[in-house]
């Protein structure tokens, strides 16, 4: 803490006496440099943090320089009335661009954002409002009382001032709320959907944030230069802005601002090396890509790793017991049904994953739900929290229909669920995992960024004390700070839970809880669910592990073929004939081996 | 916690901020008042797009002028003095443009010829006539003139004249009425078709066909079939010479007999190649050099540039040349003069060259028309009449 204070400092003060040190020229070039960082950082928070690949970004830092053109140039209005407005344009055309990430995502996105940025440059080639292809001479140097920032020297503080705090907003968002969701949707869309993350609103947030940036570097631009041309926005650039932030490392805004810093320099350097530029330019993205894929930002860490790979290793000596919830008693009517399915029948093409399936479960119960592989139970629970739009039939949940509603929605409504292959946000802590689902804030409130940082603020450490006592009932206190992927399988299942039941739902859908657990683990787990049903939670589980299913279920649903073939109490279902030949072929339908295989 | 670690740290860090600040304040460069050495070698910048899509012709664009600089390096320089050359990378970006000009404001080049790009020039220009670095450019937009600066001089026509001079040629004096346009979206094609199409305008012709391409288009048998079905007496295209090249290839193809017309890039055998020769027989062309073999002045000007760079000299060799010379004339008439003085030479000088005779006006052009040739059994030989 002290060192990373001094630093700042330092790195204050020596931003702010770096123009007595440079010459007109260096001035420039820092000039353009603090341009490039501020692109860097929207980019990086667009396709480092949000994981939506944007090429457009070159776009948006056009619109911005563009608009600021057009309306001083041929409107003749002030410069930062023109600012002003030249951001509002840049955030509309940035949601414009942002649109197709609701249908397309990774590369095809890719694919459609450069397409976006092409059709800018081609647009503006050819517009006689924008000047075609001589550009827009003339821009005004904005003015401030008092200062002449007609001078690069004081141009600067202008840039370090604007920099500065478009920097530590971008901090300030990936440290709390927005930026933690942002991080969990790219790492896993589902899971992130399924913890109540409003995934479509949150891509277009990340796209709404590029453009920003790209949009208060454009009007910089306009200020610095007095003149934009098409070439400046060319694909060649939008490359640059890519390098820079996978050099510098994608996943962290400084490093993003390392890499705009230190290829900016490559590339002065360069200047005076004409023939050699090109070749030394590409040497440096490819070393980095392939010896740092995490970039200069990422080196740190993956030193410390090489030195401490022995240790990591024995991290998973720190989990405590599970500290049982208090019983909430019996709440509301006991045998309303919480969850109804009716006559649910979902196709894909022409297999029949369900056909007319029924089923309800009352509030309170354990409900477990067997078949053999195929029959339809993992995709109930996508039908049910909402993955899959069913073909026909309804999801009732405590009276409500929530039939394809999206899965944040059934979130938000109080369904909660895990996954049969572990799906945690693999590049986030253990507590941001769980903070993620905890989080009640929703996409509509993203304005108290603006207004209210504060208050985002509080309510994060907030957020993040209650989070430390949930990790601490479930007994994972000592792995708050670990990646998820560092940690054993049965703690990484147990870490699954604790995040679906950070929602607070109501109803807790569990896919093979079980799975690759030892007979202590299995036992604990018992204990969890049974704890979790005390505390009012109608829990439903899929499970092959039979004893586990006959002593912890009240009642068992029994799947074959996208079909329900028995229902009851466990030790009936157990000796139904049709269920014992489910699982065992007819010539096999004897009920006495079955019996001694469910009691053992 | 914070408190206790923020105080003393900033006490210190303010105390040394202080210390600097007093020592010098505000930030900005001493003026040196230009440096005063008259006795070194004369700077001269050359900067062009060394790297990137356009570096062929920042190439060609150098040799050209590197190679007026050393025959007047090898006559004893002025008064005395070698001149010495800095080479500047402008990557054909407007951004990397401004660094490069105020580089060679803060390192004490007198002037800078280059570069080949517009846009680039433009952004420069500004930087330059702070500086008072008188720059002489290889571009030809109209937009270098509506910079208004003093100190900025192109070494060729604007693209405005390629046109006039071509209007004027086929319509006032071969009287062709139905003509066609082909022309692509980039910026060099938007320019063409603007000022062709202006150019036809003021003489009440109205092209019968306007077709729009896009840059990397391979296949026009779309819009060629629009033309043909249009029967003009000549067709105009306006694109970079391999896809000019392509276009009119895929129309003799299509059985359109037609000629065809454009500037500078229809001149070359880049063009002439890909289209083949018999297709282009009759092409006219305008353009401010219309061979090597026009004059004895360009015959010398090709034998010295094969000798000194081994490659067939070519027009925008040719422009940087002149450019060049018209500078280090300016130069040697004012005694190594720097700034507004130097600016004022460029202006006053009248130098019969490669593309003409220079004669500058207050807008920073010096030559105003350009050489009508028409393609005749694969060579280009001026147009006659």
């Amino acid at each position: 803490m002290r060192i990373r204070l001094g630093a700042i400092a330092a790195l204050a003060v020596a931003a702010w006496l770096l123009p007595y040190q440079l010459n007109s020229y260096a001035m420039h070039v820092v000039n353009v440099m603090l341009l490039y960082a501020i692109l860097s950082v929207g980019l990086g928070l667009c396709m480092g943090i949000a994981g939506q690949i944007n090429l457009a970004q070159v776009a948006f830092f056009g619109v911005g320089a563009y608009a600021t053109a057009v309306l001083t140039v041929k409107e003749g209005m002030g410069f930062w009335t023109a600012a002003v407005l030249a951001l509002l344009a840049t955030a509309a055309i940035g949601l414009v661009v942002g649109t197709p990430a609701l249908r397309v995502q990774s590369h095809y996105l890719g694919i459609v954002t450069l397409g976006l940025a092409l059709a800018f440059t081609n647009w503006v080639t050819n517009s006689t409002l924008a000047g075609g292809a001589e550009g827009i001479p003339g821009i005004p140097r904005p003015t401030l009382p008092g200062v002449d920032l007609s001078s690069d020297y004081l141009f600067y503080y202008v840039e370090l001032a604007l920099f500065a705090v478009t920097l530590v907003f971008g901090l300030f968002v990936v440290h709390t709320s927005l930026g933690r969701r942002m991080r969990a949707m790219r790492d896993d869309s589902l899971a992130a959907g399924a913890v109540g993350v409003e995934v479509p609103a949150l891509r277009m947030t990340a796209f709404l944030l590029a453009s920003v940036y790209g949009g208060v570097a454009g009007v910089l631009y306009s200020g610095l230069i007095g003149y934009v041309a098409p070439e400046t926005f060319s694909i060649a650039n939008m490359f640059l802005l890519l390098a820079m932030v996978i050099i510098g490392g994608r996943q962290s805004l400084v490093g993003c601002v390392i890499g705009a810093i230190s290829l900016a320099l490559v590339r002065e350097v360069l200047i005076d090396y004409p023939t050699y530029a090109q070749v030394a330019y590409g040497t440096v993205v490819v070393l980095t890509v392939v010896f740092a894929p995490t970039g200069l930002a990422g080196l740190p860490v993956r030193l410390r790793g090489l030195l401490h790979r022995r240790t990591t290793a024995t991290a998973s000596s720190g989990l405590t017991p599970f500290r049982p919830y208090d019983p909430a008693g019996t709440t509301g009517e006991p045998d309303a049904p919480m969850l109804a399915v009716r006559d649910l029948s979902m196709h894909f093409r022409g297999v029949k994953a369900l056909t007319e399936v029924s089923l309800e479960v009352p509030a309170g119960q354990i409900r477990g739900i067997v078949g053999p592989n195929g029959s339809g139970k993992t995709t109930l629970f996508n039908v049910v929290s909402g993955l899959y739009r069913p073909t026909a039939g309804r999801v009732v949940l405590d009276g409500r229909d929530v039939t394809a509603a999206r899965p944040f929605a059934l979130a938000h409504a109080g369904i909660a669920r895990t996954f049969q292959n572990l799906r945690l946000f693999s590049a986030l802590s253990v507590r941001d995992n769980v903070l993620v689902a905890l989080d009640p804030t929703r996409a509509s409130g993203t304005w108290r960024y603006l207004v209210l940082p504060v208050g985002v603020w509080r309510r994060d450490r907030a957020l993040r004390r209650e989070a430390d006592a949930l990790l601490d009932r479930f007994g994972l206190a000592a792995f708050a700070d670990n990646l998820p992927t560092a940690l054993p399988y049965g703690i990484q299942r147990r870490v699954e839970i604790a995040r679906a039941m950070a929602a607070r739902p109501r109803l807790l859908l569990l896919d093979e809880p079980a799975a690759g657990l030892n007979g202590d683990e299995v036992r604990q787990l018992c204990d969890i669910v049974r704890s979790i049903r005390d505390f009012g939670v109608t829990v439903v589980v899929i499970e092959h592990n039979m004893g586990m299913v006959m002593s912890l279920c009240d009642h068992v649903t029994v799947f074959a073929h996208g079909a329900i073939i028995a229902d009851g109490p466990p030790a009936e279902v157990a000796i139904s004939p049709e269920v014992i030949e489910a699982y065992l072929g007819e010539s096999m339908a004897m009920p006495a081996p079955v019996a001694s295989e469910v009691q053992g | 916690m914070l408190g206790r670690v923020r105080r003393p740290l900033a006490a210190g860090l303010l105390a040394l901020g202080v210390l600097f600040v007093a020592a010098c304040s505000p930030p900005g460069e001493e003026q040196t008042g230009g440096g005063g050495e008259n006795t070194g070698p004369i700077k001269i910048a050359i900067a062009n797009a060394q790297s990137g899509q356009l570096s062929s012709l920042g190439a060609w664009e150098l040799k050209g002028a590197k190679l007026a600089i050393d025959e007047w390096n090898a006559k004893g320089g002025i008064n005395g003095r070698q001149i010495e050359i800095g080479v500047f990378d402008s990557q054909g970006d407007p951004t990397v443009g401004t660094n490069v000009a105020r580089k060679i404001a803060s390192e004490g080049f007198v002037a800078m010829l280059g570069t080949a790009e517009s846009a680039v020039t433009i952004a420069m220009a500004p930087i330059l006539q702070q500086a008072q670095i008188p720059n002489i450019t290889s571009g030809q937009s109209p937009g270098l003139i509506a910079v208004k600066s003093p100190f900025l001089f192109l070494n060729g026509p604007t693209s405005l004249t390629y046109d006039e001079t071509l209007a004027k040629h086929v319509v006032d004096q071969k009287g062709l009425k139905t003509i066609a346009l082909i022309t692509n979206n980039g910026s060099y094609g938007k320019g063409e078709h603007d000022s062709f199409t202006k150019a036809l305008a003021t003489r009440g012709v109205t092209p019968v066909a306007d077709q729009v391409v896009t840059t990397d288009q391979k296949d026009f048998s779309a819009a060629l079939t629009n033309i043909r079905q249009k029967n003009p007496q000549l067709i105009f295209v306006g694109a970079e010479e391999v896809q000019s090249g392509l276009i009119v290839k895929q129309a003799r193809d299509l059985g359109i007999k037609a000629p065809f017309a454009g500037a500078a890039p229809q001149g070359t055998p880049v063009f002439l190649d890909t289209a083949g020769a018999a297709n282009v027989e009759g092409t006219i062309v305008s353009t401010p050099y219309l061979s090597n073999e026009v004059d004895d002045a360009s015959k010398t000007f090709a034998a010295a540039y094969k000798t000194a760079t081994g490659e067939e000299a070519e027009m925008h060799g040719a422009k940087a040349y002149d450019g060049a010379q018209i500078l280090l004339t300016a130069l040697k008439n004012s005694n190594a003069a720097k700034g507004k003085e130097l600016a004022d030479a460029i202006r006053a000088v009248k130098h019969k060259g490669l593309l003409g005779d220079f004669a500058y006006d207050d807008t920073g052009v010096g030559i105003f028309a350009t050489s009508i040739g028409t393609i005749t059994s694969g060579k280009l030989v001026p147009a006659a009449g």
